[in-house]
């Protein structure tokens, strides 16, 4: 049995409620590419503390609003147990 | 199609084309008798001629590559932005779509393992050749093809990072 962390995020959600930002401006505002942010938001890539204060500060808000974590646990059987803090 | 997946495609495309045509010429010297076993430093001088010419062809292409990757990415602008659109805005699009962040720094790595790898593969198998008793004509043309497959294998894993995520 051993634990892991899953990252999960609100870009989407923010991109949302920041009127209706475009995956490109949020791209821009962060100083990456446009393929990076898509990757994020599917839960594709996980970025750097530096990247994520960034798109943190793209959206004027603190990191946890925008990057939440649970731990899970990893079964022998495979499976996976989720706790959220 | 972003911009670090069509410059990967390019780029495999010339290494491809590249093998091809060093095979083909291998084979068309070596059934003219030009190239044959023993003749090592005729491989020699091929190997170098190719290495120049792969060197040349690939600088070309991307810059080719580049010309025609802003002519589409200005269209794109400007068939989005109905012709209301200036030059520096498109420019500034340009150098967005180009942008090298971490996680193209990250692929990069990765997929410089993986075209290593290859290549110490290709290293070894040309070593066990030689050590079988082939002659050193086959065992050159493993290591220098090898260079060339690891190249090409790099621009798949490369690809392969950017669609399934790391």
């Amino acid at each position: 049995m051993g634990e892991t962390i899953e990252i999960t995020n609100c870009i989407r959600k923010l991109r949302f409620f920041a009127d209706e930002m475009t995956q490109q401006q949020l791209a821009e505002k962060a100083g990456i590419s446009r393929q990076t942010i898509v990757a994020i938001e599917g839960g594709k890539y996980n970025p750097s503390l530096e990247l994520a204060f960034r798109i943190a500060h793209a959206f004027n808000v603190p990191i946890g609003e925008v990057f939440q974590y649970r731990m899970i646990e990893k079964k022998k059987n495979g499976s996976k147990k989720g706790e959220t803090p | 199609m972003t911009y670090q997946i069509s410059r990967t495609i390019t780029r495999i495309l010339t290494g491809a084309v590249l093998l091809t045509v060093y095979l083909f010429q291998v084979y068309n010297r070596y059934q003219a008798g030009i190239l044959s076993m023993d003749k090592i430093q005729s491989l020699a001088q091929l190997m170098l001629l190719f290495l120049g010419i792969g060197i040349v062809v690939t600088i070309a292409v991307e810059i080719v590559f580049h010309i025609l990757f802003s002519i589409g990415v200005a269209m794109k602008e400007t068939i989005k932005k109905e012709g209301d659109c200036d030059d520096k805005e498109i420019g500034r699009t340009i150098k967005q779509e180009m942008v090298e962040d971490e996680m193209a720094k990250l692929i990069d790595l990765k997929s410089l393992k993986i075209g290593y790898a290859i290549s110490s593969i290709g290293f070894v198998s040309s070593l066990i050749s030689l050590a079988l008793g082939h002659p050193v004509f086959i065992t050159v043309n493993i290591l220098f093809v090898s260079l060339f497959i690891a190249g090409i294998l790099e621009g798949f894993a490369r690809i392969y990072y950017y669609k399934r995520g790391i």
